[in-house]
């Protein structure tokens, strides 16, 4: 019976096992940090692990991905969060309104995939900066492998956001979810630490962003006829 | 007599510049016979400085180069630098700072040291011996030193290359009466005078009263008598630290890049630390320089976001620089200079409220900084205008940023700003809210009036899109 406890143990602790529970029984809720959204938190075991490299599939750009993180951005303006390859210039004024500090936003651009790897690695080791957000082409077995490595040793945190990729390959990241589109953010588990994938759930994203009118899909092409250059549309 | 006190100790290095030139060099090198030759009258080059291989080879100080050469045929030759000499005296001097305050440069080999304070502060010639033993372990150079009454006594035994540390004016004396006259530093019409009626050594001068050698020989032998015993100091001008560094390293080969440099690199910040260390300063910059045969000097400003001191942290910071770094041509010599420096505390009692800058952070900083290029890391700026665009800037990251301008939180921005705002066909968009018109710039040449809008795309994504004249753009994104 003890050596099958132990087993048992074993199995827990590489994660194959799956736990009828919110928190995983190694881990304390200190482990986790809040990711703003309760619906994801109740998914990933209590929210983002700390020491954890997330992957962000994205099929198109720009459509609630910095929305996922902002919680976690406005959380903490004492540290600078660093953004790698942003695919376009954080705004400072619209950083100010989401009250964010634009002076603790550092942008690091660097086309050389290996520099870009190389900076963002020292920036988790330095242990003295907030989030890392990175914008890449996909990333190899070897390189998530070490990365997951040394984000674990100075419990960081970094997003790596990329394409879609079809059938994905395995890869050490601690949780990998892809956004999609159905009346609103829907986000789909494609590997979390403790659990099976799961099928896409919606996320309340909207309450970050200016509010949408609700547009009947038959209606699309009349009503955005009906605006005029200069009718006030108050929502 | 009774009075006199060993308070003068002088520190002769006959092969400074040889010595130094030979630290450059790898073992096997070293090894090879060489010799520093310098024009002297008519005669050719003549042998100045030489090696211990040179001399096992029979070379002598002042040999003709014909005769070193007809010795020694593969011996290394090069020519003797006055200027490069004076330079490391004074280097020399840097080193010692550390430890004694009253140093005169003697040049072209020789350090004067005043030390009877200093006696009292190690308490006696043999801990002080001991000190500056170790200090001058870190120069690489062959020296003789003496102990004396006088400056003139400590510098002629130190010259005569005899070793005589005492706290004993009597071993001084004796030691300086063994010299012969030649190693008086007479004139030599007085030196000549001096032998023709018999006296070979300082000893025989020295047992004969002032008086009757005054009337013999003039003012001029009373003079230089007072002076060698003590009865007679001329002023010393004192050497003071420079209050900026400044090393030059000759690389004796040509050397054809950057990550070759380092060895030589790795000297010249250990100097470097040397320098900072022994005054409590750091600095946030340095400026290396290569120097080439022809062409104008190499030059590589590095900067650092955080105040360093140590080799170490230098060291690897230089790499991360140099990486990006191409060396035009090949380099023969290597300079450092460092002209800001600070206090270490100057930080911790400034009365700027300057932004709370973990160590950690800068230290980040500066290893970015120096692989990927100072701008690296740029940072969003609220700027006070209307325009969006002008809104906001990305700037390189600098350590004291202004506080950013109060924002009207009614209005709404997007987080994203294209660089260039994109044509849009507009039939694609569902407009959501607006217009917002922003309108100014008159007074430069973009005035812009513009009616901006939130609006959705066909992939559901919330853009910042604005209506003028030219057309529709899209400007930016909200997520």
């Amino acid at each position: 019976m003890v050596a099958t406890a132990t087993n048992l143990q074993q199995l827990v602790q590489k994660g194959w096992v799956w736990q009828g529970q919110q928190t995983p029984l190694q881990k304390t809720s200190t482990d986790f940090l809040d990711s703003g959204w309760p619906e994801l938190n109740a998914q990933l075991g209590g929210g983002w692990l700390r020491g954890s490299v997330n992957e962000i599939q994205i099929e198109v750009g720009f459509r609630g991905e910095l929305g996922l993180v902002l919680p976690l951005l406005q959380r903490s303006n004492e540290r600078p969060h660093v953004w790698v390859n942003p695919p376009a210039q954080p705004y400072a004024p619209g950083l100010q309104s989401q009250g964010l500090v634009p002076q603790q936003q550092w942008c690091i651009q660097e086309a050389d995939h290996t520099k870009a790897l190389w900076a963002i690695e020292q920036c988790i080791q330095s242990q003295s900066v907030g989030l890392i957000l990175a914008w890449l082409p996909q990333l190899n077995a070897a390189q998530v492998r070490r990365l997951q490595q040394v984000t674990e040793q100075a419990q960081q945190l970094v997003f790596i956001f990329t394409d879609c990729q079809q059938e994905p390959e395995a890869r050490a990241y601690v949780n990998r979810l892809r956004l999609h589109w159905q009346d609103e953010l829907q986000i789909e588990v494609l590997k979390r630490r403790f659990g099976w994938p799961l099928p896409p759930f919606p996320c309340a994203l909207q309450r970050l962003l200016p509010e949408r009118r609700l547009v009947k899909k038959s209606a699309h092409n009349n009503t955005s006829h009906a605006v005029t250059g200069t009718t006030r549309l108050t929502l | 007599m009774s009075a006199r006190v060993n308070g003068w100790l002088y520190v002769h290095a006959p092969y400074l510049l040889l010595d130094e030139q030979l630290a450059a060099q790898a073992e096997n090198e070293r090894e090879q016979p060489q010799v520093l030759l310098q024009q002297q009258g008519s005669t050719g080059p003549r042998v100045v400085q030489l090696n211990a291989a040179a001399q096992t080879a029979g070379i002598q100080r002042g040999m003709a180069m014909v005769t070193a050469t007809t010795l020694v045929p593969d011996l290394i030759c090069r020519d003797y630098q006055h200027n490069r000499e004076q330079w490391l005296l004074q280097q020399l001097a840097q080193l010692l700072y550390q430890d004694v305050a009253q140093i005169a440069l003697q040049p072209p080999q020789g350090l004067l040291f005043e030390v009877r304070s200093l006696l009292r502060l190690y308490g006696g010639w043999q801990a002080l011996q001991k000190q500056l033993q170790q200090r001058l372990q870190e120069a690489p150079i062959r020296y003789y030193w003496a102990s004396g009454y006088s400056p003139l006594a400590a510098r002629l035994l130190a010259q005569a290359e005899v070793s005589v540390l005492s706290a004993d004016p009597q071993v001084t004396t004796a030691a300086l009466a063994q010299l012969p006259i030649q190693a008086s530093g007479l004139e030599t019409r007085a030196q000549q005078r001096l032998l023709d009626v018999g006296m070979t050594t300082l000893g025989s001068l020295l047992q004969r009263s002032n008086s009757a050698l005054g009337a013999r020989f003039g003012k001029d032998i009373t003079h230089y008598l007072a002076e060698l015993r003590g009865d007679f100091s001329p002023p010393q001008r004192y050497y003071r630290p420079p209050a900026q560094f400044y090393q030059r390293i000759d690389l004796l080969s040509e050397v054809e890049s950057w990550p070759q440099l380092v060895f030589a690199l790795k000297r010249l910040l250990q100097q470097l630390e040397v320098f900072l260390q022994g005054r409590q300063l750091s600095t946030r910059n340095l400026r290396l320089q290569a120097y080439h045969r022809d062409q104008a000097p190499t030059v590589v400003v590095i900067q650092f976001a955080h105040a360093v001191w140590q080799q170490r942290d230098m060291l690897q910071l230089c790499q991360l620089h140099l990486e990006r770094q191409v060396l035009p041509f090949p380099a023969l010599e290597l300079s450092i200079r460092v002209r800001e420096l600070e206090n270490r505390q100057a930080h911790a009692n400034s009365l700027l409220p300057v932004q709370q800058e973990l160590p950690a952070v800068a230290a980040l900083v500066s290893r970015l900084q120096a692989r990927l290029g100072e701008h690296a890391i740029q940072v969003p700026q609220v700027q006070a205008d209307w325009r969006p665009e002008h809104a906001h800037c990305l700037a390189t990251w600098s350590r004291s940023q202004a506080a950013a301008p109060a924002l009207n939180p009614s209005q709404r921005r997007p987080v994203w700003l294209l660089p260039q705002a994109q044509p849009i066909d507009r039939r694609q968009w569902q407009l959501h809210w607006g217009p917002e018109r922003l309108q100014s710039g008159w007074w430069d040449d973009q005035p812009c009036v513009r009616d901006y809008f939130i609006a959705v795309d066909e992939f559901q994504r919330q853009g910042w899109i604005y209506h003028d004249p030219q057309g529709w753009f899209l400007h930016g994104w909200f997520s």
